[in-house]
């Protein structure tokens, strides 16, 4: 049955020929699991990794939530239908995977806020990155590049150092400073 | 070294995060490491390895169900307007009026403030059952506030179950579920049923209370 459906979406002209009555499912619908799974493996892994911050956690969480998600879906649902599940299922794995480590919820998962983030096609457009340029536009000049070099440019600790011109533990120092500030900055920033 | 900074450390070093006690700071620190970091360009493309292993693993999950498609074709075929009727029989007078993409607003306008369970143990996430013979349903609270649903599938009006694990409603009937705050989840009916309806809930005297109609319905 998958098959057929397959056939009938790779061939257009058959399946115009087809009446109508006989379509069983939304034309915006997957044709079996692999669609669901192929269409949407990158944009779960995209928010959990926003989420969590981290490939291995990313990997692991993105997993729970296809693993999850496969018995209870049908696989003929439709795309709004599966990326509903699947972000459902993904803010519950999320909470649970908080409460497991830290015992918080460090970031969440809202249906209404994040759904532009799975049905984006390309992909999302970065909104992290715009906020983080708010951000860090706020920031004295040092302070925001030693969070570039860090967080951005994948520097480890010894080069931002030499890059700043400062000793290893005074960039331990800097940064901590500045992501404090960062932290106050943005929170500022939402109210 | 603070928990923030450990985890800061640990994800510049693209380590998993470890287990730690953390404060409301601690957390702010690390929610602002996380945004900077989900800022740096083609850091988050999955690897193209871990993305074929779980396909593989998925593909033989599902290799290992039955597929029956006649049972869903069956459904299928179920009537809309009988479910619209049914839907109308039973909660009729109690539901405001409103496109069946919205949730409506059970206001009886016989009600009586009923008890469903302490404020207090209403925690944050929590979520109780209540049965009051004229009205059942769930209330929870998220984000600190508190909602009360319908606890009646809108299909055809089976008693929906709740799956705390997977924070849902389920109907036993025709394999649809609902979030606990009363949207759709997934069903396999031929068009997506509304969702429910939602009761009027207050905090009172230390208890949450639910507005519910005096007689049966």
């Amino acid at each position: 049955m998958a098959q057929r459906f397959r056939a009938r979406r790779d061939a257009p002209a058959d399946a115009e020929q087809d009446p109508p009555r006989l379509r069983v499912v939304d034309v915006d619908a997957y044709p079996d699991w692999d669609a669901i799974y192929r269409d949407n493996v990158e944009r779960v892994y995209r928010l959990m990794y926003a989420k969590v911050g981290n490939r291995p956690d990313a990997e692991d969480l993105t997993t729970e939530v296809f693993m999850t998600a496969l018995r209870p879906m049908r696989a003929s649902a439709s795309v709004g239908e599966v990326r509903a599940y699947l972000l459902a299922t993904a803010r519950t794995v999320l909470a649970t995977f908080w409460r497991r480590t830290l015992g918080r919820e460090i970031t969440t998962l809202d249906e209404q806020r994040d759904v532009g983030l799975l049905t984006g096609d390309p992909p999302p457009e970065d909104t992290g990155a715009t906020e983080v340029d708010r951000i860090l536009a706020e920031l004295p000049d040092r302070h925001r590049r030693i969070l570039q070099l860090r967080f951005l440019e994948g520097c480890s600790i010894k080069e931002a150092a030499v890059t700043l011109g400062v000793s290893v533990s005074n960039a331990k120092v800097l940064q901590h400073r500045a992501l404090r500030q960062a932290t106050a900055v943005a929170e500022r920033m939402r109210t | 070294m603070s928990p923030a900074r450990k985890f800061v450390e640990d994800m510049l070093a693209r380590r998993r995060v470890r287990r730690a006690e953390t404060t409301e700071d601690d957390a702010a620190d690390i929610r602002t490491a996380i945004l900077l970091n989900s800022a740096r360009p083609g850091g988050d493309r999955p690897d193209e390895e871990f993305v074929a292993k779980l396909g593989a693993r998925l593909a033989a999950e599902a290799d290992g169900k039955p597929k029956g498609n006649n049972r869903r074709r069956f459904v299928q075929t179920t009537s809309v307007a009988a479910a619209a009727a049914v839907l109308g029989a039973t909660v009729d007078h109690l539901v405001q009026p409103s496109p069946a993409t919205e949730e409506a607003t059970i206001v009886p306008d016989q009600g009586q403030w009923r008890a469903v369970v302490s404020s207090a143990e209403l925690v944050e996430g929590a979520v109780r059952p209540f049965d009051f013979g004229t009205v059942t349903g769930f209330v929870q609270r998220a984000g600190g506030d508190v909602h009360a649903v319908s606890g009646i599938c809108t299909h055809l009006g089976c008693r929906l179950a709740l799956d705390m694990a997977a924070l849902r409603l389920n109907c036993p009937c025709h394999r649809t579920a609902f979030t606990v705050d009363g949207a759709v989840l997934f069903h396999q009916l031929p068009s997506t049923p509304p969702p429910l309806p939602r009761l009027q809930v207050r905090e009172n005297a230390g208890n949450i209370e639910v507005l519910v109609p005096q007689r049966p319905v």
